[in-house]
């Protein structure tokens, strides 16, 4: 009888904290939405420049969120097109060459990696813009190149475990058929396991995008500033927009630029779910054109 | 009435013609220029700094300005390491900092730091002691003011910050500050702080004030532009950007621009006083 | 040729893997190298046990400590009975289409950004605990812990389920066999046997809850007084990383906050290991 209660309190237990989680995630995204659905517009965007001549350049946006918005797209994008190279090698190099001794030291390297908490990984971006700003060149100081590659460091470990682990999960049959017709493992590699294990590789791009751009502790340490329009250049500071919902929190001038505040928000969470099915789409379609490889 | 519309628009006409090569005289000397301009430091300067940049990129899109925070400690520092171009200060450069760093100060207007609470809060005016017994921590509820019976929650800033600096030397003369104050990270967020607080305290550069916040008088005087130029409100200072050695090509023309007719309308319209 | 290729691939593998490692042995250098003038000055003990007030030439990050302890702790105390009813929940309780949808739901939520959160907090929770309490700036542990006790539920609840997954389907079909429901199963046969997995989640999430940034940044007042209760304000390292990186560079403030960078690499550090060390010594047992 006593286990029977404790069942039942279980089962109560459980549906009363999944209720609370989920009135907690409408709570969140209820308030963010009844308040600020009404800043969404383009006028929250573009400020008072023309959408169009915004978009191609031609005209600058000053009380919008565009600049933020590019910056944070070009942010992304940069911090990835470092990361993945050397994340998906190094993946590879564990799954596929890798002796478990090599393996073993090597796993706690970026199990400690990916714990680093990204403050530490701004501070030591920031630290090292300095220290190449005094030792190498005038020209260098915390900007986007900065960021991006403090950033492509936060999101290392995601695209090294997730091709890791897709590589490792390919059955022995499929790893040694193309070996068995005479193929090297490089080719091996190349044309058998990785068209394979692709899905999983970009579920770990997917996940590295999401941080990247959500990500704003490395950021406001490392170049992200409250003002200065489209970034020219990547040794150039830029706008974000994780860090200009920080900074509009913590000191937003009026009821206006609070509103844009809410507005950002909500860009932000639909940004992020956006990147997200762009993410998903490319993945399809990398996976028929890499499988289906003449 | 046709005459008179005729008159008016002449009117008009004569008064742009007037104004317009004016705004184009002070904005006259960027036309030549491109390239990027990189300021940081102090906080209280931002809305200036902000709508100056703003004027300056819409006249030449080839020039692009970057505007950071940080405080008045950062400015001076990060110009001095060669960082940024422009470091604001809302305080003046030490000689140690001057000397060191071969900094220029350029002072363009003059403030005051006023402690300021909550719109609803009835207590709006106390003495030099009682402000420092508060901010020491002595004084912890808001009955013992005549206000609501509610603790006191302080709040102060940063150790870069330059309106700490004023506001202890001048306001609290140098009395201590209480460890279990809130720490915010610039006027800006000082002022949304307390706006949202309606039992808090804390202090903003005179500028910043408007209807989100209240000032409190201090001796009987209500710090205000007027009272901080008159002379009566004490705890005064003046913004100041600096560079180091002497400005050239942009970085001298954005510091030119502040001491312009238009840059000093932008001043006054923040809230400050052009310096003479 | 073709042998010539395959060496230079295997080369550039070996390369980046080396890179890879060598930037977190890099981050852990850098930090140390400087912060150890100050280490040399003022020594270790007055770091850790001293007091933050620069003017007085005191710069322990000892109240960052606590604070970063206190915020953490009680987030982890919020988190856990969630995390562990959601599991539940997805694990056995809730039919398939529902515990699906949820645990879909729950990976959608770890991918909301952080400042997200803190935003929130700062428009919506600090006024509810200031007038709730009635003291206070509602700018405190409680509501920093709250909220980031909120975040840290998703990635604990899916560390919870992978450890259930990872069950062997033998015990489950014995129980099924044995005529058990489903809550039997799960609290008879799961949450024995996945005991280690969930200890290693824990683990886990106390890593982020003490990495985070942002959420104590914005609602936990950021104060360098110990705090005395958990309405009032505190400061965390991470937090601290973030003020005083305004100071100047060869400062002792500056010095001191890649003493905190220390710190919190050693306390990742010790979670790995820690972690490590449990999965390692269960499939020993196993």
């Amino acid at each position: 009888m006593r286990y029977r209660s404790l069942e039942r309190l279980t089962i109560i237990f459980s549906w009363l904290t999944g209720l609370l989680l989920l009135s907690a995630v409408c709570l969140l995204l209820g308030y963010l939405f009844i308040k600020g659905y009404q800043s969404v517009n383009l006028t929250l965007v573009f400020g008072d420049a023309s959408p169009l001549r915004a978009i191609l350049l031609q005209e600058r946006v000053f009380n919008g969120l565009f600049p933020a918005i590019v910056g944070t797209l070009v942010l992304v994008l940069l911090s990835v097109f470092w990361a993945i190279p050397i994340g998906m090698a190094t993946g590879i190099y564990l799954a596929e060459y890798a002796n478990p001794r090599t393996k073993r030291v090597l796993d706690a390297f970026f199990d400690v990696l990916s714990g680093i908490p990204s403050i530490v990984i701004g501070l030591f971006g920031f630290a090292f813009a300095v220290f190449l700003h005094k030792h190498y060149s005038d020209r260098i100081g915390p900007c986007l190149l900065i960021s991006s590659i403090a950033l492509s460091f936060l999101v290392l470990p995601y695209i090294i475990r997730t091709t890791q682990a897709s590589l490792e999960g390919i059955p022995r049959e499929t790893r040694l058929t193309a070996l068995a017709l005479g193929a090297t493992k490089f080719q091996n590699i190349f044309l058998v396991l990785i068209p394979r294990s692709l899905t999983g590789i970009m579920s770990g791009i997917i996940l590295a995008i999401g941080r990247c751009a959500e990500d704003t502790a490395v950021i406001m340490l490392t170049g992200a500033v409250a003002s200065t329009g489209l970034p020219r250049s990547i040794f150039a500071q830029y706008e974000a927009l994780p860090f200009y919902i920080y900074y509009i929190s913590s000191q937003y001038a009026d009821r206006a630029e609070l509103m844009q505040g809410y507005g950002a928000s909500i860009i932000l969470i639909l940004l992020c779910a956006a990147l997200f099915s762009v993410a998903y789409g490319i993945r399809k379609g990398l996976t028929h054109f890499a499988l289906y490889r003449p | 009435m046709k005459k008179l519309s005729i008159i008016s628009l002449a009117l008009i006409v004569s008064v742009l013609l007037a104004c317009s090569p004016a705004f184009s005289d002070s904005l006259a000397p960027f036309k030549s220029e491109k390239g990027l301009l990189k300021i940081s430091g102090g906080t209280a300067h931002i809305p200036v700094m902000k709508e100056a940049a703003q004027q300056i990129m819409m006249a030449n899109p080839e020039i692009q300005i970057s505007i950071a925070g940080g405080g008045s400690g950062v400015g001076i520092k990060q110009v001095g390491e060669g960082l940024v171009d422009i470091g604001n200060s809302g305080r003046k450069a030490t000689d140690e900092e001057i000397g060191r760093h071969q900094l220029k100060l350029y002072q363009w207007a003059i403030d005051g730091v006023a402690p300021v609470v909550n719109p609803q809060n009835k207590v709006k005016e106390l003495s030099q002691s009682q402000l420092m017994d508060i901010f020491s921590g002595k004084l912890n509820n808001w009955k013992q003011l005549g206000g609501a019976d509610r603790n006191i929650n302080i709040y102060t800033r940063d150790e870069a910050s330059g309106t700490r600096a004023v506001f202890w030397k001048k306001g609290l003369k140098k009395g201590p500050i209480s460890s279990g104050a809130h720490v915010v990270v610039s006027n800006g967020a000082m002022k949304s702080a307390i706006a949202q607080d309606p039992y808090g305290i804390g202090y903003v550069s005179v500028g910043h004030i408007d209807e989100m916040v209240a000032p409190v008088a201090l001796d009987g005087v209500v710090p205000t532009i007027q009272t901080v130029q008159d002379g009566t409100y004490k705890v005064a200072r003046g913004l100041y950007s600096n560079t180091k050695g002497e400005p050239t090509g942009l970085t001298k023309k954005f510091i030119d621009f502040l001491y312009t007719d238009e840059g000093k309308k932008i001043i006054e319209k923040r809230g400050f006083i052009p310096a003479q | 040729m073709k042998r010539y290729r395959e060496l230079i691939a295997e080369r550039a593998f070996l390369l980046s893997a080396l890179t890879s490692s060598a930037i977190t042995v890099a981050i852990l250098a850098f930090m140390v190298f400087m912060g150890l003038p100050l280490l040399k000055q003022g020594g270790l003990y007055q770091l850790l046990f001293k007091p933050w007030a620069p003017f007085q030439g005191s710069f322990g990050i000892y109240p960052m400590i606590i604070g970063t302890g206190a915020i953490s702790l009680l987030s982890l105390l919020f988190a856990f009975p969630l995390s562990l009813g959601c599991s539940f929940l997805i694990g056995s309780i809730a039919p398939q289409s529902v515990s699906k949808w949820f645990r879909r739901l729950i990976e959608l939520m770890t991918g909301i950004p952080t400042v997200i959160y803190g935003f929130v907090g700062v428009f919506l929770l600090v006024p509810i605990v200031r007038e709730l309490f009635g003291s206070g700036s509602g700018l405190c542990i409680l509501t920093a812990a709250l909220v980031l006790g909120i975040m840290i539920t998703p990635t604990m609840t899916l560390f919870f389920c992978d450890s259930f997954d990872r069950i062997p389907k033998a015990y489950l079909d014995a129980a099924d066999a044995l005529g058990a429901s489903p809550v039997q199963k799960l609290l008879y046969v799961i949450l024995p046997a996945a005991k280690h997995g969930m200890i290693n989640g824990v683990i886990l999430s106390l890593g982020r809850a003490v990495g985070d940034t942002l959420i104590a940044l914005m609602l936990a007042g950021n104060s360098v007084r110990v705090a005395e209760s958990v309405l009032e304000p505190a400061r965390t390292l991470t937090a601290h990383i973030a003020l005083v990186i305004a100071a100047d560079y060869e400062s002792p403030e500056f010095r001191s906050i890649f003493a905190c960078g220390v710190v919190l690499y050693l306390f990742t550090m010790a979670v790995t290991f820690l972690v490590r060390y449990l999965t390692f010594s269960k499939d020993q047992t196993v």
